[in-house]
């Protein structure tokens, strides 16, 4: 059996005068691959250049060894991909089941049994079992993310791209959505786009790092989080000659710095103090853990 | 302190589409609601739809419980003219009164008596007929013309009968126990 | 009232139907105030030997009728019309059909027929100056992101992107095109379908602008051309009948044929996100 993947080779996106991507080179196989990046990074445009949403200005793309430019072959990737976009407005009127039924619909689930019980399906795994009756424009805000994970999960996909699954969802449910990803990544390739590190630190293998258009960082999870290792140490007050450092809520400072200490207390490294390390973003206040040493 | 919701709270949750609470109403009524039916309607499939658009009702109109009395008897109510529409669209239905062709024993009459007293004895002397008649309308709260339809006679019949079990009623209870 | 309950005889007589009907009444009116007693007798449904009902099986088809979606009257005309269920639903969501906006084509229409019929050759240009755009405006809307929220889960589906805008151009104007051909009748001299032709080849030109740009931008686009070409007609010659002459209709339907081509040339393009969105 040939293994599913996705490879991109020398991949580049522009609109207009703006370079959204350029130089991109990626394989993707099955398994859990996070999406790193400040905003503007390309990390929208890469994922809908994953779900064939939009072509790329140059480069080659190949989904499941099928080529998106292609037109019989873009349906072929299609009808194996689920793809939840960033925003998602919903038509007035329709509840979680009607909008999901109708996606079913354009993925060619035409019996209405079969289809109904997959719709209650997906449902469930995104804990909206109980709320498939009730008009989307009535939802939270998370709720409405849970509808439209819904809506790609349909199929079980071996090609899921998910742009910001987890923003405004609740920790209890943020739980259920690792758990539901982790199982379908065993045989599906799950690509997520996120800006919480402690995401892609539970739930991601692989991580890769955009910045302004470009790959920074492409492996393993662990790899980054250990090339942080010995440069992450606390103090009582911020260190001048750390890289970056910042409150954490005991008062204490987290300071990290491009050099390896000996002189300081060290701290067991997090993978967001690898990506700061790398240059991505600026930490946030409240995710800062405090690792008591 | 009963920490399982009580229906009222189902009914709200049920107006905010909660398809959980919908269920858990199901669970607690569709049993006495249909065992009740069965005992008015001999024929399941007819019970099986009128519970099934009971539970629709209810769900299109939650809020047409005004608080006022018991749920169950709203549902009850519901349920009743449910199995009558469905009746009605069956023409050739054999809905019967189940027991109406039952006369209590002789032990049993004694066991009335003391039960239920004079009334007990009283409807126990009543013809099948007439009993089906006070049920649907006295005990059922049904209007003639509702009654004639669950029974399957003219509502002229309905009337007649009324007035006749009213009669004998009247009748025996003035004559006091045997 | 609480302190009585139903024993467990008289509960099994009831739920047996052995019981008397004095008995049964008094049951009855019991189980509507006490709720202990309700569940006993459920527990008891679900026990005896020739079941009531099938529960699970009324269940089912219960939540099926309040969840899965009804299908509205349109729908239901589409598949009277030979359409499958599925395409049927899929054509019928499109926001043109919502009521709002058949509401507002039917006033503009309104306003327009009224023009006609109330002044003469003014009001006949009105009229042609309107009901020719009618058309191709409600195709646009049927498939313009703007009007359509769900644009990118939609977009990446396997659906052919060609065939759900041709079930819907031909759905739309199945419904667009006789609303207009009932106002023109009440517009005097044969102008009345003196429009059908520039209708058409309108809906052709916004079919085939789609594939660059938003359909509905084509279609304001394609009015705003068209209401200023009747202006200046209208101002110059003053006689609604030009427009009839063989070689304008003639023109229109060239138009028409060499849009659609185009359209159908291009149609790859349909299910690609623009730089305009």
């Amino acid at each position: 059996m040939v293994t599913a993947s996705i490879s991109l080779r020398d991949v580049g996106r522009t609109f207009g005068a703006t370079r959204a991507l350029a130089g991109v080179d990626l394989d993707l196989k099955p398994g859990v691959t996070g999406l790193l990046g400040p905003n503007g990074a390309g990390k929208t445009t890469l994922l809908r250049l994953l779900a064939t949403a939009l072509p790329p200005s140059q480069g080659q793309v190949r989904v499941l060894g099928l080529d998106p430019e292609v037109p019989a072959e873009r349906t072929g990737i299609r009808r194996q991909l689920g793809y939840q976009p960033q925003e998602v407005g919903f038509p007035r009127g329709f509840t979680a089941f009607a909008f999901v039924d109708y996606i079913a619909l354009l993925k060619e689930w035409s019996q209405p049994a079969a289809r109904h019980a997959e719709v209650r399906r997906v449902l469930d795994l995104v804990g909206l079992s109980d709320l498939g009756s009730k008009r989307i424009r009535a939802m939270s805000g998370g709720q409405r993310r849970r509808v439209s994970l819904a809506q790609a999960l349909l199929g079980s996909p071996p090609v899921l791209i998910l742009d910001e699954p987890t923003t405004g969802v609740d920790p209890e449910q943020r739980v259920t959505l690792r758990t539901v990803l982790a199982e379908l990544a065993r045989t599906s390739i799950v690509v997520l786009s996120t800006h919480q590190t402690e995401d892609v630190a539970a739930l991601c293998e692989r991580v890769i790092v955009l910045d302004r258009g470009r790959v920074r960082y492409d492996g393993p999870v662990t790899d980054l989080t250990g090339q942080a290792a010995g440069r992450v140490w606390l103090a009582d007050e911020p260190d001048p000659a750390a890289k970056v450092s910042w409150r954490t809520g005991t008062g204490r400072y987290r300071n990290i710095g491009t050099r390896v200490r000996d002189d300081v207390e060290h701290a067991e490294p997090s993978l967001e103090d690898a990506y700061l390390l790398l240059g991505g973003g600026s930490p946030e206040p409240e995710t800062a853990e405090e690792v008591a040493s | 302190m009963d920490s399982r919701p009580g229906d009222e709270m189902l009914l709200l949750a049920v107006a905010e589409r909660d398809m959980g609470a919908f269920r858990t109403l199901y669970e607690r009524h569709a049993g006495w609601l249909a065992i009740r039916l069965a005992r008015r309607c001999n024929d399941r499939d007819l019970v099986a739809d009128a519970i099934q658009d009971t539970f629709v009702a209810v769900w299109q109109k939650p809020r047409g419980f005004r608080g006022d009395g018991d749920i169950a008897a709203w549902l009850w109510g519901i349920a009743i003219r449910r199995l009558v529409s469905r009746i009605r669209t069956r023409s050739s239905v054999a809905a019967v009164f189940e027991h109406a062709g039952v006369a209590p024993a002789a032990e049993d009459q004694v066991l009335l008596s003391v039960e239920y007293g004079d009334v007990g004895q009283a409807l126990a002397r009543l013809s099948p007929e007439m009993r089906a008649v006070i049920q649907a309308v006295v005990l059922d709260g049904l209007s003639a013309k509702e009654a004639a339809h669950l029974l399957h006679v003219p509502v002229s019949s309905v009337k007649t009968r009324l007035y006749r079990a009213k009669a004998h009623l009247r009748a025996a209870l003035a004559e006091g126990p045997s | 009232m609480t302190a009585w309950h139903l024993d467990d005889d008289a509960l099994r007589r009831y739920v047996e139907r052995t019981d008397s009907l004095a008995e049964g009444a008094s049951a009855e009116q019991h189980l509507l105030s006490c709720e202990p007693c309700r569940a006993r007798v459920t527990a008891a449904a679900s026990v005896i030997e020739r079941s009531v009902i099938d529960f699970a099986a009324v269940w089912d088809r219960t939540r099926d009728a309040v969840e899965v979606p009804r299908p509205s009257v349109f729908e239901r005309l589409l598949r009277g019309a030979g359409l499958p269920a599925p395409e049927a639903r899929l054509v019928a969501v499109a926001s043109a059909f919502r009521s709002v906006w058949l509401v507002g084509v039917a006033a503009v229409l309104t306003f327009a027929a009224l023009a006609a019929a109330l002044g003469h050759a003014r009001g006949v240009w009105l009229f042609l100056a309107v009901a020719p755009v009618v058309p191709c405006l409600v195709v646009a809307s049927s498939y313009d992101p703007w009007m359509d929220p769900a644009l990118e889960p939609e977009l990446v589906t396997p659906y052919p992107a060609l065939r759900l805008i041709l079930l819907r151009t031909i759905a739309v104007l199945a419904l667009a095109l006789p609303a207009v051909l009932l106002f023109g009748l009440v517009v005097p001299g044969e102008t009345a379908f003196a429009w059908l032709l520039p209708a058409v080849g309108f809906v052709a030109v916004v079919l085939a602008a789609s594939t660059w740009i938003s359909p509905l931008r084509a279609a304001i686009a394609v009015s705003t051309v068209w209401l200023a070409a009747v202006w200046l007609l209208a101002a110059r010659s003053g006689s609604p009948e030009s427009v009839l002459q063989a070689r304008v209709q003639a023109g229109f339907l060239a138009l028409a044929a060499a849009s659609f081509s185009i359209f159908l040339i291009r149609r790859r393009q349909l299910r690609q996100l623009r730089p305009w969105r």
